[in-house]
């Protein structure tokens, strides 16, 4: 029957028959261009609900420097000595930043332009992180079809679009490193799995160049290198040696180094930093591997092999250990820096390093951090790698390593989380896929049993059925668990697109919050406020803040700051922590030794914009008491609490950070019912309700107070 | 011709020492020579790894590593750097009296450490109630058996589901609905 009706149709309409293979194809190329448009489009609430603007604090400098770039083009901006920054040592742009985020805006933005769009560099840098973001997508589904098949691919890439740990860094207006390097990290891993899956030269060439991307964009790129090589020394004790291993980890090693010297950032930390030595020796293990293979080949007699596989591991183990203690005692190689160290000993930088410790992303992470940002990727973890175990391959090995190491390092850095993220997308979608795999196959399986049992004769049947044992109510106990699995799904989904909304949305330069009514209050104070600066103070007045609002202040007010976001400078950090924490008439010689004209702080207490300096305060006595003594944290504690009220300690009342953020505080009626002076972050009335300055005076206060400026007064004339 | 000529290689360095040692006029280097080696000796050693040491199976790995994944998402590392308290304590404001509290209010990252172990729990039980439905689906098992892992799965993943989704309803008020 179903011929002739076939015949019947026109020969066009016959021609559009797609054959299996073909819609299959149809199915993943729609279900990727969906997901891709979603990954992009998801990123865009804080654009439709504010407006296109580069959010944070460290994005203002990326923009800046993308602006510069633009305007000046490459050779300028490798060459750049901006003297807006860490007045009076200014900064050397071109070697203390990873150019990679600004040049792929300036090249992105020179395209459109080729192309007759004529956008603002603003634009294109705002939407850098969600294109790099879609396009992470596509990576991940290249990678899933490489680990496991194209069924995880697809699960891979629609998870990864939406997963809140990677979309809390990716976001419209997030222009930072990271929006371009998780796409450079991922592709770089998938390249280089590529390559030794295949062994093939090329795709550990294009692998090496994945690397020089990442380096050239994200420091996390120390990342990469040392995952690869601990890879490739889990593969070899395991016994996986290969000639496509070698010819992939020696062309990725060797290529990507001398790539990444290129970047002068980065220059020979390859061969004189602690964090790189792992490469280098997996590198040179590597080759006495081989060499040992080849005199294996060689000697047919095994006892001979052996007593010379002794002789040289003894030798080459000799030679690498006198040959690193010598680099590291001659200071050719660095000791690892404070924050690698500190991903490795949890406990180092909470003793050793305050600056680090000071940052909230560097805190290490609770279990509703990772549920707030993962969901039920945290049950599908684990079941992912159950699955990977049961069918080990070089490439599950990796994927296997990648998610244990991201999910450890992400449990000691809560801004980790957006490295883990990739890796759990990944192995997530491993088990999901599988889980799936298997319930439809249970569902196919049930469909065709009563077919076959009533066609074949009864004693066929009763031995179809003693090796079937299909279980009791498999058809629907399949679909019920199918349908549950798509429930939690979209629970999943659900859940992203809510935190996305409704956390990683806000750009932080302006704030808002509910009203009594449930309306949105916008506070644009920071903006305000650096406009004030910009319009109404000398443009070469140097202002001094904490270092929070340095890349802002410069690229929004236009104005030279003592310190700002590129922490590379602790004691000029510390002196400014030191001018916050003394009193009034120590802070002015400080000021006057900087060449300060203004000071800005920021200020919470009437808004309830709990990320202000005076809690922050504690880090700057922290910080300032790391490098000058006389700096004492207990003398701004009561009994080891913090305290602002009536009880706080003398030295807080007086100290110039008080005063600031204070000053005509206490003629102010915050909240009813409650006195005059009373702070609604600390939920107290503060304790120095009269606040007199005596060497500067107030320029400038928000609409809300967030943001309070004083210029300082000139020295009196000796007579 | 070989055994030959290292014979006479071995006489020559022997006869080259034996000369060394009467040139010297050195009379500390006579008693040197002979005084430390009367009571030094070279220790007999012989390394030699355990022939029956093998590499662990792939399933006693990840047994080993879910263990660590459970520490990772129960927030140790947090426990450990920052030192919260099993549980908390907040005063109620009507009758002044102290009252245990499991879950640290109003912070995302944040938490005492019988809720993070919980939660982790939570994470180990939906992970390893997919493992069980995946043995439920292995036609190699007897009939019961399968039916044991296949209802246990269920059961866990929406226990885990469920319990996870009330602590993060405690832990974030206004979460979702």
């Amino acid at each position: 029957m179903a011929p002739p009706a076939l015949d019947s149709l026109p020969a066009p309409l016959r021609s559009l028959r797609l054959k299996t293979k073909q819609q299959e194809l149809l199915l993943r190329v729609s279900a990727l261009a969906l997901i891709y448009v979603l990954a992009f489009a998801v990123r865009l609430f804080s654009v439709l609900r504010y407006e296109s603007m580069i959010h944070e604090f460290d994005p203002y400098f990326n923009y800046r420097t993308t602006l510069f770039l633009t305007e000046n083009g490459f050779s300028e901006f490798w060459n750049w000595f901006d003297f807006e920054s860490w007045y009076p040592l200014g900064r050397v742009v071109g070697g203390t930043l990873y150019p990679g985020l600004m040049v792929t805006a300036a090249l992105l933005h020179r395209l459109l332009r080729a192309l007759y769009l004529t956008v603002h560099i603003r634009e294109v840098c705002v939407l850098t992180a969600p294109f790099f973001a879609a396009n992470t997508t596509l990576v991940a589904y290249a990678f899933g079809r490489e680990i496991w098949d194209s069924g995880a691919g697809l699960v891979a890439a629609a998870l990864i679009a939406i997963v809140p740990g990677y979309i809390s860094r990716s976001v419209a207006g997030s222009y930072d490193n990271e929006g371009v390097a998780i796409f450079a990290l991922l592709l770089t891993f998938y390249l280089f799995v590529r390559a030794v899956n295949t062994g093939s030269l090329a795709w550990a060439l294009a692998s090496a160049f994945g690397y020089f991307y990442m380096v050239s964009a994200w420091g996390g790129y120390v990342f990469i290198i040392n995952l690869v090589p601990l890879y490739v020394l889990v593969l070899l004790v395991t016994g996986r040696y290969s000639q496509r291993l070698y010819v992939a980890y020696n062309c990725m090693y060797v290529l990507g180094m001398l790539l990444a010297m290129q970047i002068r950032f980065v220059g020979f930390q390859h061969v004189q930093s602690g964090e790189h030595m792992a490469a280098m020796g997996v590198f040179f293990l590597l080759q006495v591997f081989f060499f040992l293979d080849w005199v294996k080949y060689l000697l047919n007699d095994a006892r001979l092999f052996k007593s010379f596989l002794r002789i040289t591991l003894t030798c080459v183990i000799t030679i690498g250990t006198l040959a690193l203690g010598l680099g590291t005692a001659s200071g050719y190689i660095s000791p690892w820096t404070g924050r690698f160290y500190s991903l490795l000993d949890p406990t180092y930088a909470k003793d050793h390093i305050p600056i680090i410790a000071s940052v909230s992303e560097h805190q290490p992470t609770a279990w509703s951090s990772f549920m707030f940002d993962f969901h039920i990727l945290l049950f599908l973890f684990p079941a992912g790698l159950y699955f990977c175990f049961k069918r080990l391959s070089d490439a599950t090995i990796f994927i296997v390593m990648y998610g244990l190491t991201t999910m450890y390092f992400a449990g000691v850095m809560v801004r980790l989380i957006l490295v883990a993220a990739p890796a759990v997308c990944l192995i997530s979608a491993i088990a999901a896929s599988a889980t799936i795999k298997n319930l439809t196959t249970l569902i196919r399986t049930k469909s065709k049993s009563p077919q076959t049992t009533g066609k074949t004769t009864g004693s066929k049947a009763g031995a179809k059925g003693a090796v079937d044992q299909s279980l009791p109510f498999q058809h629907n106990a399949a679909i019920a668990l199918l349908l549950g699995a798509f429930y939690l799904l979209s629970r999943y989904a659900i859940h992203c697109t809510w935190v996305t909304s409704e956390a990683y949305s806000s750009p932080s330069i302006v704030l808002a919050a509910r009203g009594h009514n449930g309306g949105r209050v916008i506070f644009d104070d920071y903006r305000e406020a650096y406009y004030w600066l910009r319009q109404n103070t000398p443009p070469d007045a140097k202002i001094m803040s904490w270092w929070d609002y340095g890349y802002q202040i410069t690229a929004m007010g236009n104005r030279t700051v003592i310190v700002d976001n590129n922490t590379w400078n602790n004691t000029h950090i510390a002196t400014v922590g030191r001018a916050m924490s003394s009193y009034e008439d120590e802070a002015y010689e400080i000021m006057q030794s900087l060449d300060v004209n203004y000071v800005l702080v920021v200020f919470g207490g009437v808004t309830g914009y709990s990320s202000d300096d005076i809690n922050k305060f504690l880090w700057m006595v922290r910080i300032g008491g790391g490098v000058f003594p006389v700096i004492k944290e207990p003398d701004y504690l009561v009994n080891g609490e913090y305290r602002i009220d009536k009880g706080a300690a003398p030295k807080m009342l007086n100290c110039l950070m008080y005063k600031l953020c204070y000053y005509r505080f206490g003629e102010l009626t915050t909240e009813y019912g409650k006195p005059p002076g009373y702070d609604r972050v600390r939920g107290v009335e503060i304790g120095n309700k009269d606040i007199k300055l005596e060497y500067l005076e107030e320029a400038f206060t928000t609409s809300n107070w967030i943001v309070r400026i004083y210029k300082v007064k000139p020295p009196k004339n000796r007579s | 011709m070989p055994p030959r000529s290292d014979h006479a290689a071995g006489s020559g360095a022997a006869a080259a020492a034996t000369q060394a040692h009467f040139d010297s006029i050195d009379p500390l280097f006579h008693v040197l020579r002979v005084l430390p080696f009367s009571f030094l000796l070279p220790p007999r050693t012989r390394l030699r790894l355990p022939s029956n040491l093998a590499l662990p199976s792939p399933m006693t790995v990840f047994s080993l590593i879910l263990l660590t994944y459970f520490a990772v998402v129960s927030g140790l590392v947090y426990d450990v750097i920052v030192e919260p308290p099993g549980i908390g304590s907040a005063q109620d404001p009507g009758t002044g009296a102290v009252r245990p509290v499991v879950f640290l209010p109003g912070r995302v990252n944040g938490q005492y450490i019988i809720e993070g172990l919980s939660s982790g729990f939570m994470f180990l039980l939906g992970g390893i109630g997919i493992i069980l439905l995946d043995l439920a689906v292995d036609r190699t098992r007897p009939r019961s058996l399968r039916v044991s892992f296949g209802s246990a799965g269920a059961v866990a993943v929406v226990i885990a589901y469920a319990m996870a989704m009330l602590f993060l309803r405690i832990k974030i008020p206004g979460y979702l609905w």
